[in-house]
């Protein structure tokens, strides 16, 4: 049974309408009656991996030329989608030569903010060094102010037991000092995009009106409590007050779905602070972002795979050393890199296994894939140093912007040049992002 | 499998303060001792205690009363928010399950300062409420919200009721106008156009979603100008109250008596105080403060590698968490005092656990094991000694550090700034002591790792699983340990295992502050400033004159200037 999608379909729609059926009703519908033929949203992902690289057997081989390289061990997975990837050698986190914080912490919190962490001492390294969160807004973010105004949600933050509540655990960034905290649970994002799929325009619409009225009349007691507060206090409240009114207007759009936009299942009850149930977790994550975007519920999205300074096993890969502890081994331990190796190659075919199922969905003469950019990052580029230079960034996607399949070599750029190349893929000609001192425009020779 | 020992733990301490800033020596540590060098960072008009430190990372607390102490507002945590739901409308469906977690600040999550709004946080707050406010009405509405009448005219006036008396327990105060006309103006236009339970189930998701219900606010409603530090009026300090010591809203007999102007005396806040300790929800009060103190999160998703093929423990972290709680629980309500929660020679054990442990299990539940070997207090506790150890062995390095930062307030110095070290190369073929002699070869390094280690080592006793051992891989232990640089001589010295770290630290003034500090952090939620200075003294002071009897503590902290008063805000004046 196929039954016609609302044409008023938004993921706020039918929050208990349907429960667990609805999960199975496929929804279809033809793409929008006089929609502009060939134009379709462009999509950004954020990738991150912790802890750093084994470099040998990351960084291409063979290279005679940008074009002609050979994958490494770890992006074999990765090999469909060669002439989709772009390597950039010789990026540098310049932002973490200076400024508060312990390696890591400044590495994963500027690696997408192009931003220094806050001084303060909210957050203690294990080496005693003290910082607050990042200083400024993620480059997803900062896309999503143009990509995420035709949809319900701005953005998606998705963790695979990126269980850590500080900064050591966060990427994404609404603006200074305002990390978005990633789901870790799949059942929760399946509630939040699929659970209601199948009411009808009068329940939308009713549902709708109902929310109006209650948001508005919560707006009215923000105000109300603000004339009676600090200072401090009523900034507070006006943040809170602004994502009240942003839920408000979110809740007025419909999103535009494709033919492919078909709920999955309702997935299992998992883990998500168990090791074991991490591959199930990450393949349910990037399945729903794809029906996501197939939905067009979102355009935006941040997946991480755990935090910096984990110490987690992989047991469904019989690697059974702690994370941060594993990647601090020398090049003396090849017991070490190889459990390593095996990690970073699972972390390849996730990316891979993502990136076929978005080559799955038709858009127009192509497919999804062809509009989505993915940005993958890490906090620094090997454990055993910390070093931020030369940085594990691989892009894939973003075709119709940036000339893929190629290794690009560059000599200490600042990765804040970078940030500023996907936010011009993403259609916002910036010319600058994070902090300006560590920034000189977009990147050369990528376009 | 590997089982090469691994030098490094999840703290990096151990390579990077080897490699780094410690060539000025063994740091100082200040007598006073106690509050750790944490500043509120960021919260304006607070000066952090932090630049006040002399450079060695703690500071001699110093008591100056023309500082106000900060009252932020505070977001209800998920803890908090399930267990007003429950109170208000008697759902015990635990409807925070799918809230993001909160931020941390040295583990405490009610932390004002970075517990904070955030897109997902709000919509989830919206799904929330549109649930709870389904099933009230569903279940209960007429309780809830009686109406004889059918009119409109009727049901809005029963509405202008349902607001007053409904509003008031979710606001944990009366309305104010503007407050309530707002609404009555939503029950009224709902009323009409959709009928009285819709009217009802709105206005329910309307406040449920409003400041006044999330946020707990001690600003407003200043009674009369003021310049300074302003004392709570009574339905602030009944929330206070009950927030800290219950983790809930007010009861009736704290809403009575704030409706009799009540609750501002220090008689009657004690005396409040001392009621609200004797709930069961006091009991669960204190388990949320010792999950967050030690940092029990961590024990969700232990994976820790058998240790033989028989010997099964996957996913056993929730009954590691469980055996501690119930220690605690023993501890803080049969016998409330600290020198019992260094001493108690008690182990929780359930049929799981005891297979781990090689003892009798329990008919049902857990059941104490006591005067199990090597069993002396917190620090030896099964799910501590577990939680801090890698997955094949022990952690002298998260073990030592965990008893100098939370057990003891001494902040690990901060290496120089900028420094990028590179990790040395370590032979596997090593044992671990000559591993971590690789990194502490010279003496400007050992001087630091000796903070870390010689108080770690001290806990070799107990394995990856938290079993007490005297061989390991058929050598016999050494759990020698020394204590330097802690401020206070009586802790000072080598020491032999961890019962003697234990019994030193038991009667330690360091520690008594130090945990003092801690539950002023969990009451306030937020970490201790300058401002702070006069109220964190007099709870120190009174945990000691009472030996250190948890209660004397409990209820000291309802009765400091920071539990009390607020500072002025601009309608005050």
């Amino acid at each position: 049974m196929r039954v016609q999608k609302d044409p008023d379909l938004t993921r706020r729609n039918f929050l208990r309408a349907a429960g667990g059926a609805a999960a199975l009703v496929p929804l279809l519908s033809s793409l929008r009656a006089g929609a502009a033929a060939e134009t379709f949203p462009k999509r950004l992902v954020l990738m991150y991996t912790p802890n750093g690289v084994i470099p040998d057997a990351w960084w291409p081989t063979n290279v005679t030329s940008e074009t002609a390289f050979d994958l490494n061990t770890i992006h074999a997975p990765l090999a469909a989608f060669k002439d989709r990837l772009l390597f950039l050698g010789g990026v540098d986190l310049t932002i973490t030569n200076t400024g508060p914080g312990g390696l890591h912490q400044k590495g994963i919190g500027g690696l997408f903010t192009g931003q220094q962490l806050q001084s303060g001492d909210l957050f203690v390294d294990g080496c005693g060094q003290t910082a607050g969160w990042a200083n400024g807004i993620s480059v997803d973010q900062q896309a999503a102010k143009t990509l995420a105004v035709g949809t319900p949600i701005t953005s998606l933050e998705l963790g695979v037991r990126a269980t850590e509540n500080d900064v050591q655990g966060r990427i994404a960034y609404a603006g200074p000092g305002a990390p978005l905290p990633p789901m870790n649970n799949p059942s929760d994002v399946f509630t939040r995009l699929f659970s209601g799929f199948g009411q009808n325009s009068d329940e939308v619409a009713e549902q709708r009106a109902r929310r109006r009225s209650v948001l508005d009349t919560v707006q009215s007691q923000f105000k109300s409590l603000s004339a009676r507060v600090s200072m401090e206090d009523q900034q507070k409240l006006n943040a809170h007050l602004s994502l009240v009114r942003d839920l408000e207007s979110r809740m007025a759009v419909s999103s535009n779905g494709s033919a492919a936009c078909v709920a999955p299942a309702v997935p299992a009850t998992l883990d998500p602070t168990s090791e074991d149930d991490m591959p199930t977790i990450a393949a349910l994550h990037l399945d729903m972002l794809a029906t996501a975007f197939a939905c067009d519920l979102t355009r935006v999205a941040s997946f991480q795979i755990s935090t910096s300074l984990n110490h987690i096993r992989y047991p469904w890969l019989n690697s059974l050393g702690e994370g941060h502890a594993l990647s601090h081994e020398g090049p003396s331990d090849p017991d070490a890199h190889l459990e390593l190796v095996t990690r970073q190659t699972w972390h390849a075919q996730m990316l891979a296994n993502f990136l076929t199922r978005l080559g799955q969905i038709p858009e127009g003469s192509g497919t999804v894939l062809d509009n989505t950019l993915v940005l993958w990052g890490n906090e620094v580029s090997e454990g055993n140093t910390h070093s931020h230079q030369n940085m594990p960034f691989l892009m894939a996607g973003g075709g119709w912007y940036f000339r893929t399949g190629r290794f690009v070599q560059y000599q200490s750029a600042s990765h804040n040049d970078l940030l500023v190349s996907v936010l011009n893929a993403m259609g916002d000609n910036s010319t600058t992002f994070g902090q300006a001192d560590t920034c000189h425009g977009p990147l050369a020779n990528l376009v | 499998m590997r089982l090469v020992l691994r030098l490094l733990g999840p703290a990096c301490a151990l390579t990077l303060a080897a490699a780094s800033g410690c060539s000025s020596g063994s740091p100082a540590v200040g007598a006073g001792g106690g509050m750790a060098a944490a500043g509120s960072s960021g919260m304006a008009g607070s000066s952090s205690l932090g630049g006040a430190a002399g450079g060695d990372g703690t500071t001699a607390l110093v008591c100056q009363p023309d500082l106000h102490p900060t009252s932020p507002l505070s977001l209800l945590t998920r803890v908090q928010y399930d267990a007003t739901i429950a109170d208000l409308l008697g759902d015990t469906s635990q409807p925070s399950q799918s809230f993001p977690p909160e931020n941390q600040v040295q583990g405490f999550n009610n932390n004002t300062e970075v517990h904070i709004a955030n897109p997902l946080l709000v919509e989830q707050f919206m799904d929330a409420a549109e649930g709870i406010a389904g099933r009230a009405v569903a279940a209960n509405l007429t309780t809830l919200a009686p109406c004889a009448g059918s009119s409109v005219a009727e049901q809005t006036a029963c509405g202008v009721s349902f607001v007053t008396t409904f509003g008031k327990r979710a606001f944990r105060r009366p309305l104010l106008a503007d407050e309530a006309q707002a609404y009555n103006t939503l029950f009224a236009g709902m009323a009409a156009s959709r009928g009285y339970s819709v009217a009802v189930e709105l206005t329910i998701q309307a406040m449920l979603q409003s400041p006044q219900f999330l946020y707990r606010v001690d600003a407003a409603r200043a009674a009369t100008p003021e310049t300074g530090a302003v004392i709570l009026d009574p339905y602030q300090m009944a929330s206070r109250l009950s927030y800290f010591l219950t983790g809930s809203m007010p009861d009736d007999a704290l809403f009575a008596a704030a409706d009799k102007s009540q609750l501002a005396s220090a008689d009657e806040i004690e005396t409040q105080a001392r009621r609200l300790l004797e709930t069961s929800k006091a009991h669960a009060m204190v388990r949320d403060f010792n999950e967050q103190w030690l940092r029990l999160d961590q024990l969700s998703g232990l994976a820790r590698n058998p240790p033989d093929a028989t010997t099964d423990v996957k996913d056993i972290g929730a009954d590691y968490k469980e055996s501690l709680q119930q220690f605690l629980d023993h501890v803080y309500w049969d016998k409330g005092d600290l020198s019992s929660l260094f001493l108690a020679p008690d182990m929780y054990v359930n049929a799981r656990l005891a297979g781990v442990f090689g003892v009798d299990a329990p008919k049902s539940g857990f059941a104490s094991v006591s005067a199990a070997p090597g069993q002396v207090g917190l620090l030896t506790q099964p799910a501590l000694m577990a939680m801090l150890a890698h997955s094949d062995q022990s952690g002298p390095v998260q073990r030592g550090v965990f008893v100098r930062e939370q057990i003891l307030c001494i902040p690990v110095p901060p290496p120089p700034p900028n420094f990028n070290p590179v990790a040395p190369d370590p032979d596997p073929s090593l044992t671990t002591r000559e591993r971590f002699k690789v990194h502490t070869a010279s003496a400007a390094c050992s001087a630091c790792h000796d903070l870390i280690d010689g108080t770690g080592f001290g806990f070799e006793n107990y394995d990856q699983l938290g079993r007490y051992r005297t061989q390991e891989n058929g050598l016999p232990v050494d759990a020698s340990g020394d204590m330097i640089a802690t401020g206070e001589t009586a802790l000072e010295g080598t020491f032999n295992g961890a019962e003697e770290l234990s019994q030193r630290i038991a009667v330690s003034p360091r520690a008594q502050n130090c945990l003092a500090s801690n539950w002023f952090r969990y009451a306030m939620g937020r970490v201790e400033t300058a401002a702070d200075a006069c109220s964190v003294l007099d709870v120190q002071k009174k945990f000691a004159t009472s030996g250190g009897q948890f209660k004397e503590l409990l209820v000291a902290l309802t009765l400091t200037d920071a539990f009390r008063y607020r500072p002025a805000v601009p309608e005050d004046m």
